[in-house]
C-alpha cells in the first residue's frame, strides 16, 4: 500500500508492521523520481510493506521527530522503531534490500 | 533545431594532428639556427610554451634559454646532440615579448622572439611572492586548480611562467621520467570525478590518458617500478571516495583493487564535522611507504589517516582523534599521544610518510573537534590550520608531534578544505594553505571555495616553504588552489617526445535508472528555454541543459526497443565537500549530464522526459 498521510494518520499507521516512510516535497525533481521507483517496491511486497509518503513542508512535526533533514529520505519503521534510513534518490534493489533485511 | 550539437575529437589527437602540421612544416622549410621555425603553444594547452624547430649540419647538442626579466629569471636547458632539433620552450612570461636564445654547443647563437599575449585575460593571479632567486632557483611554484582559475607556476619574482588552459584539476606531480601527471580535464560525475590522468610533458604534449571505469579524484602516487596508484570509485554504488586502484604503466589495466569497506565499516566510524552517508571517508589522499609495505589513506571525513598492507589490505592503524569510533578499534589501531603540545589533526589532507617513518599531513583543522563533540566546533574566526609532523611507535603506539607549521597565524592560514604538506629533506617542507576563504565583509569564512565566492565573498591561497624552522618563501595569490608543488620546468628526462599520445584504459558504463517513467510523446522538439546542447566525444557525451528547479527529467536514449534512463537533478546539490568547485555552474538551474559510450552500440536517439512528457532532440548519438 502507498499512501500519502499527515501527521495523524502516520502516527496511526506508523506503529504496525514494516513501514517505509517517504518524506518528499512536491518541489523536488529526485522525489518525483522516487515515486516511481517506490511503485515498483510496491508490487515486490504487496501488503507485506506499508509505504507512506510524507511531504516534507507540511509535516514539520514529524520532520523534526524523525530528525529529517533533507528529501527524499527514506525511514524504514519495524512496529514504529527505525530501522533504517536512506538518504537522497534510490534505485529500486538499494530499497528492496533495505526492507528484505528487516522482513 | 533546439539542441546544438557538437563533436569534439580527444585532446591526443587534436594534439597529434598540430604535431603532424609542424613537422610537415619542418620538413618542407629549410631551417636552421639562424632561421629557426617558431611554433607557439604547439600542443594548444599551454600558452606559456612553445616548441623550436631547426637542423644543423653536424650532430650537435643545443642550449636553450628563455632569457628572464633578470637574469636568475633564465630558464634554461642543453638538449642532447642531434642533426635535427625539436625543442619544447617552457617558461616563457604572459603579455611579453619573450627572447629565446638557441645555443649551439661550440658554435652558431641566436635569439628569437616569442610574442606572447596577455594568457589571464587582465586577471589578476598573484598577490605577492616573498622569496629569492638563491633560494628558489630556477625552480617554479605551481598550483593546482580548486576552483575556476586554472593551473599556474610561478618564478622567485612572482612572474607567471607555466598555465594550463584546461581544467585539469586536484594533484600534479612530477614523474621520475620528467614528465607530469595530473587530472583529465574530463567530468564524467558532478561535482569533480574525473575520466582518468594525463601524462603529460611541461610544455603541454599529452602522452596517455589514463581512463579508469570509476575515474579520478584528488590523488595519485608513482610506484617504484612505475605503476600509478590512483583514488577512484565505484561510481555504480551509494558511496563515493572510498576505493583505490593500481594502474598498469604501460597498458592502463587495472592491476590491484582497494575497497575501504574492507577494512572500515562505514556504520560505525567516527564523523567529522562535514560527514555524510554518501562521502563517508572522504579520501583526499594515498601514499605508498616501501619499508612498510604499506598504503596509507587520508580520510577527511573521518579526521583519519588509516594504514593497511599493501597485500593483504589489513588494517595496521589509524592516526586520529578516537573520540566517537568503537572502543575495540580504538583499542587496537589507535595511538596514544605523549609529549608536549600534541594536537590531533581534523580533516586532514595530503598525508606523507617521511624517510623515517614519520607521519606528516596538512591539518585542517576544521572544526578542530569530532562531530560527536559538535557542541565544541571551532568557528572560522577561531581556526588556524597547520602542517604537523608526527613520530609514531607502532610497537607501543604511541604518537609525538615533532613539527609544525601555521597555527600561529590563526585565521589568516585557515582552509577548511584543500591543501598539502611537501617533505623535501630533514627540516625542510612546503606548507601550502590553498583553500582560504572571506565572507562579504571580510571575516574568515568557512564556507569552501566555490560557496564562499557565490555568496560574494573572495577567496585566497597561501604557500610557505620552511627550512630549518626558517620561512624562505610566501607566495600569497587570489582564487583558491588544491595543492601547491615545487618543480624545475626542464627535467632531465625527455622533455619531448614526437608521436601520438596513446588513450588507455576504459570508461565505466554509466548508472542508468530502472525505474520506467511514463511520459506522453507527440512528437515535440524539446523547448528552447532549456537550452540544450550536446558536446560528443570518442567515448562518452555531455548533455547541458536549463531545467525549472523541481522537474522530473529523465534522458533516454532509445533504439528500437532499447532505451536507456539516465535520471537528471533539477535539485540544487549540496555538495558538502567541494574540494574542486571548477565545474559548478553560477546558474544552478543549469545541469550538466556526462554518458559514457560504455555498454552502448550504435546509433541511439537522444530523447528527454519533462515530468509526463516526452520531447525530441533531432539528434542520434553514435556509440
Amino acid at each position: 500500500m502507498i499512501k500519502e498521510v499527515n501527521s495523524a494518520e502516520f502516527k496511526e499507521l506508523a506503529g504496525q508492521g514494516l513501514v517505509l516512510a517517504d518524506f518528499f516535497s512536491t518541489t523536488c525533481g529526485p522525489c518525483k523520481m522516487l515515486s516511481f521507483v517506490l511503485k515498483d517496491v510496491e508490487k515486490e511486497f504487496g501488503d507485506d510493506l506499508t509505504i507512506l509518503k510524507v511531504d516534507f513542508d507540511q509535516n514539520k512535526d514529524l520532520t523534526a521527530e524523525y530528525g529529517v533533514t533533507g528529501y527524499p529520505t527514506l525511514v524504514l519503521l519495524k512496529d514504529g522503531a527505525e530501522v533504517g534510513r536512506l538518504q537522497g534518490l534510490q534505485q529500486k534493489p538499494v530499497i528492496i534490500k533495505l526492507v528484505k533485511d528487516h522482513q | 533545431m533546439s539542441v546544438n550539437y557538437s563533436f569534439q575529437d580527444h585532446l591526443i589527437n587534436r594534439q597529434a594532428e598540430a604535431e603532424a602540421q609542424m613537422l610537415k612544416r619542418f620538413e618542407e622549410g629549410n631551417y636552421t639556427i639562424a632561421n629557426p621555425l617558431v611554433v607557439y603553444n604547439a600542443y594548444l594547452v599551454n600558452p606559456l610554451s612553445a616548441v623550436i624547430c631547426f637542423e644543423t649540419e653536424e650532430e650537435t647538442a643545443v642550449t636553450l634559454t628563455v632569457l628572464g626579466k633578470t637574469v636568475q629569471g633564465n630558464i634554461s636547458h642543453t638538449f642532447p646532440k642531434a642533426k635535427k632539433h625539436v625543442l619544447p620552450v617552457v617558461g616563457l612570461y604572459s603579455e611579453y615579448q619573450n627572447k629565446v636564445e638557441i645555443r649551439a654547443y661550440r658554435g652558431e647563437t641566436n635569439v628569437v622572439t616569442i610574442d606572447v599575449p596577455d594568457v589571464f585575460d587582465g586577471k589578476k593571479v598573484i598577490f605577492s611572492m616573498d622569496t629569492t632567486p638563491e633560494y628558489l632557483q630556477d625552480n617554479i611554484i605551481l598550483v593546482s586548480p580548486a576552483g575556476e582559475d586554472l593551473a599556474v607556476g610561478f618564478d622567485y619574482a612572482g612572474d607567471a611562467r607555466w598555465h594550463m588552459n584546461l581544467p585539469c584539476v586536484f594533484d600534479v606531480k612530477r614523474l621520475k621520467n620528467g614528465n607530469l601527471i595530473m587530472g583529465t580535464n574530463r567530468v564524467i560525475q558532478m561535482p569533480y570525478y574525473m575520466s582518468g590522468l594525463y601524462e603529460i610533458s611541461p610544455c603541454g604534449k599529452i602522452y596517455k590518458e589514463f581512463r579508469l571505469p570509476g575515474g579520478y579524484h584528488h590523488d595519485e602516487f608513482e610506484m617504484e617500478d612505475g605503476n600509478l596508484l590512483v583514488l577512484t570509485d565505484d561510481l555504480r554504488r551509494n558511496t563515493v571516495e572510498d576505493m583505490c586502484v593500481l594502474v598498469d604503466r604501460n597498458t592502463g589495466a587495472i592491476l590491484k583493487t582497494w575497497d575501504y569497506k574492507k577494512f572500515l565499516n562505514p556504520e560505525t566510524v567516527s564523523h567529522s564535522g562535514s560527514w555524510s552517508d554518501h562521502d563517508w571517508f572522504h579520501n583526499n589522499a594515498v601514499w605508498y611507504d616501501k619499508n612498510t609495505n604499506s598504503l596509507t589513506f587520508s580520510g577527511r571525513h573521518v579526521d583519519a589517516m588509516v594504514n593497511i598492507d599493501f597485500e593483504t589490505g589489513d588494517l595496521n592503524w589509524i592516526i586520529g582523534d578516537p573520540a566517537g569510533w568503537p572502543q575495540e578499534m580504538v583499542d587496537k589501531y589507535f595511538f596514544k599521544p605523549i609529549g608536549n603540545n600534541f594536537e590531533w589533526q581534523y580533516e586532514q589532507h595530503a598525508n606523507v610518510i617521511t624517510p623515517n617513518g614519520d607521519v606528516m599531513c596538512f591539518d585542517n583543522h576544521h572544526y578542530g573537534h569530532k562531530a560527536v563533540e559538535r557542541e565544541q566546533f571551532l568557528s572560522a574566526d577561531n581556526s588556524y590550520s597547520r602542517g604537523v609532523r608526527y613520530r609514531i611507535n607502532t610497537k607501543d603506539m604511541t604518537i609525538e608531534q615533532v613539527w609544525q607549521y601555521g597555527k600561529d597565524r590563526g585565521a589568516e592560514f585557515f582552509s577548511p578544505y584543500i591543501c598539502n604538506v611537501e617533505y623535501y629533506n630533514e627540516g625542510h617542507y612546503m606548507v601550502h594553505s590553498g583553500g582560504i576563504a572571506y565572507d562579504k565583509d571580510g571575516n574568515p569564512s568557512e564556507a569552501l571555495g566555490a560557496f564562499a565566492s557565490s555568496q560574494g565573498g573572495h577567496l585566497e591561497s597561501i604557500t610557505v616553504e620552511i627550512c630549518d624552522n626558517k620561512k624562505m618563501l610566501e607566495l600569497h595569490v587570489p582564487g583558491n588552489y588544491y595543492r601547491g608543488e615545487k618543480l624545475k620546468l626542464y627535467s632531465d628526462g625527455i622533455n619531448l617526445e614526437l608521436g601520438k599520445g596513446q588513450i588507455l584504459g576504459q570508461m565505466g558504463v554509466t548508472l542508468e535508472m530502472d525505474t520506467e517513467v511514463p511520459a506522453d510523446s507527440q512528437g515535440a522538439m524539446l523547448p528552447e528555454s532549456c537550452s540544450a546542447r550536446v558536446e560528443d566525444e570518442i567515448d562518452r557525451f555531455t548533455f547541458f541543459s536549463r531545467f525549472e528547479k523541481g522537474q522530473l527529467v529523465i534522458l533516454q536514449l532509445e533504439k528500437g526497443e532499447e532505451i536507456h534512463r539516465y535520471f537528471i537533478s533539477t535539485t540544487a546539490v549540496p555538495f558538502l565537500a567541494m574540494c574542486c568547485g571548477t565545474f559548478l555552474d553560477s546558474d544552478d538551474r543549469n545541469t550538466r549530464t556526462n554518458i559514457n559510450k560504455a555498454g552502448l552500440e550504435g546509433d541511439y536517439d537522444l530523447r528527454v522526459i519533462i515530468d509526463d512528457q516526452k520531447y525530441e532532440t533531432g539528434i542520434k548519438i553514435h556509440c
